[in-house]
């Protein structure tokens, strides 16, 4: 007992037949050891092809570590089908997965960025909600732009409610002109009329 | 003849920047132009070509991948010292190992992973920890992995002559009892040490290489994420979750946090150390 020399890891631990392709991979992504499915999700990260497949699993998938591993392999791929594959979970019920979708797609903000415009007029206010939480971790010089545009023209106040919250962190004093009109256009709504304040006072202090 | 630091440009460090990190996981801003800048430079005329251009073309297109291991080697800092950041070790024969030992039969097996290996003074710590400071270690078999992704470093641990300046804050009888002096400033570690330890290459942003590593009960990764980006880390939390035990913990550096990386693990306060655990079965968030 005592100290004893490990077995070379790679002697009897390696599970003898991985798959060399992305379509072996897949399959492993309907095993039913988690580990495995994680091990998939990992391996689908160096085939851009497998894009749709990881975000498709997201759906089913109900074990964490396998989530972040598909979460991870698609941040990692960050091109356009991972951007499409993610862009689904922002209308998911689950907050876990939408959270996930929106760190992810805030780190490929060149994948992402072609289509803000048309998520900042979805339909439903919840995805121009979760679009603008997008904005708040997206990296791209058109994010101020995007906001003053939601602070000027949508009608929902949650979703400007929503655009005032990332303003006050990445805005400037120059916003405050943006952040009074948006006061004035939902005179009604006493929060509006009081996080424009509190924005304006801490833009100004800054 | 000494080659200018102007010969690598602003456009060849982005193009070196985004290429060394699609392959290991390591990324240079712009403050470590200067260090990125000389080892580059070494690795050019090293190996014979006329100027970055050329290397980098043969390097992008090496198959065997040598060159990248020799400019890992570079490009890594490889600077520690043995019971650097003890306190750890403390938790980890005062608390860790007793839960790791309840779900253990007697005699059964304990893995321990020390990632990076760097020249050794991290695995040999935790070897002479276990042997010194650990009154079970008779009753369990304790394998210790230890890995880096500089190739250089683990021949240097597997030699195991150290400098007065790395076994600084060892107590002088485990000085006696476990090296050798080989002259003013060497001293040689005994064989029985070095035996007991398993080196090999690891890269922890390559599944292909982590893979290899499961049922591990503690690891030590400290000091080694704080060169890594954001995504970077994740993938290496990620991998070392897979390769721990459920239940098995993770020692990270003083200035790391894993709550900042990856929401996987659960935070442990022992008296010693605040440590990192992968949830037991059914204890999952």
């Amino acid at each position: 007992m005592a100290l004893r020399k490990a077995t070379p890891p790679d002697a009897g631990t390696l599970a003898p037949d991985r798959p060399d392709d992305a379509a072996g991979w897949s399959l492993l992504l309907q095993d039913d050891s988690p580990a495995v499915r994680a091990e998939a999700a990992a391996a689908m990260a160096t085939w851009p092809e497998c894009a749709v497949t990881l975000g498709a699993h997201l759906l089913d998938e109900t074990d964490e570590r396998v989530r972040q591993a598909l979460f991870t392999s698609l941040t990692r791929l960050a091109d356009d089908q991972a951007a499409a594959a993610l862009l689904p979970l922002l209308r998911s019920e689950e907050p876990r997965l939408r959270n996930g979708a929106i760190e992810a797609l805030g780190s490929m903000p060149e994948a992402v960025g072609p289509r803000i415009t048309t998520l900042l007029h979805d339909g439903d206010p919840d995805v121009r909600i979760f679009t603008v939480n997008l904005l708040g971790e997206l990296r791209h010089e058109q994010v101020l732009p995007w906001l003053l545009h939601v602070l000027g023209h949508d009608p929902a106040v949650n979703v400007v409610a929503a655009a005032i919250e990332v303003l006050v962190e990445i805005g400037a004093p120059e916003h405050a002109s943006a952040l009074r009109a948006a006061r004035q256009r939902f005179a009604g709504d006493p929060f509006i009329g009081f996080a424009c304040d509190l924005a304006i006072e801490r833009m100004e202090a800054a | 003849m000494k080659l200018a630091t102007s010969q690598i440009t602003d456009a060849d460090f982005q193009k070196f920047r985004e290429f060394f990190y699609r392959k290991t996981g390591m990324y240079f801003d712009d403050s470590k132009r200067y260090f990125v800048d000389k080892r580059l430079l070494e690795r050019v005329e090293a190996t014979g070509n006329e100027d970055f251009r050329s290397y980098f073309i043969a390097l992008r297109f090496e198959a065997s991948g040598q060159e990248l291991q020799h400019l890992v080697n570079a490009m890594t800092v490889n600077e520690t010292y043995f019971f650097r950041e003890a306190y750890q070790f403390d938790c980890m024969v005062n608390d860790m190992l007793a839960e790791i030992c309840k779900r253990k039969r007697p005699g059964g097996r304990i893995r321990i992973w020390s990632i990076p290996s760097s020249t050794g003074e991290e695995p040999y710590s935790i070897a002479i920890y276990l042997l010194e400071r650990w009154a079970q270690i008779d009753n369990y078999e304790v394998e210790i992995l230890s890995s880096d992704i500089d190739t250089t470093v683990l021949q240097a641990a597997q030699r195991g002559v150290y400098s007065q300046r790395s076994i600084q804050n060892l107590p002088k009888e485990y000085l006696q009892k476990y090296f050798r002096r080989l002259g003013d400033n060497e001293f040689q570690i005994s064989r029985d040490l070095i035996d007991a330890v398993d080196f090999t290459r690891c890269n922890l942003s390559d599944a292909n290489d982590t893979r290899r590593f499961r049922d591990i009960d503690l690891i030590f990764c400290r000091n080694l994420l704080i060169y890594f980006d954001d995504l970077s880390r994740r993938v290496a939390a990620e991998a070392m979750y897979d390769a721990l035990c459920p239940g098995g913990f993770i020692c990270l550096g003083h200035s790391e946090s894993m709550s900042r990386i990856s929401s996987l693990y659960n935070v442990r306060r022992f008296p010693d150390a605040m440590v990192y655990q992968k949830p037991l079965d059914g204890d999952r968030k």
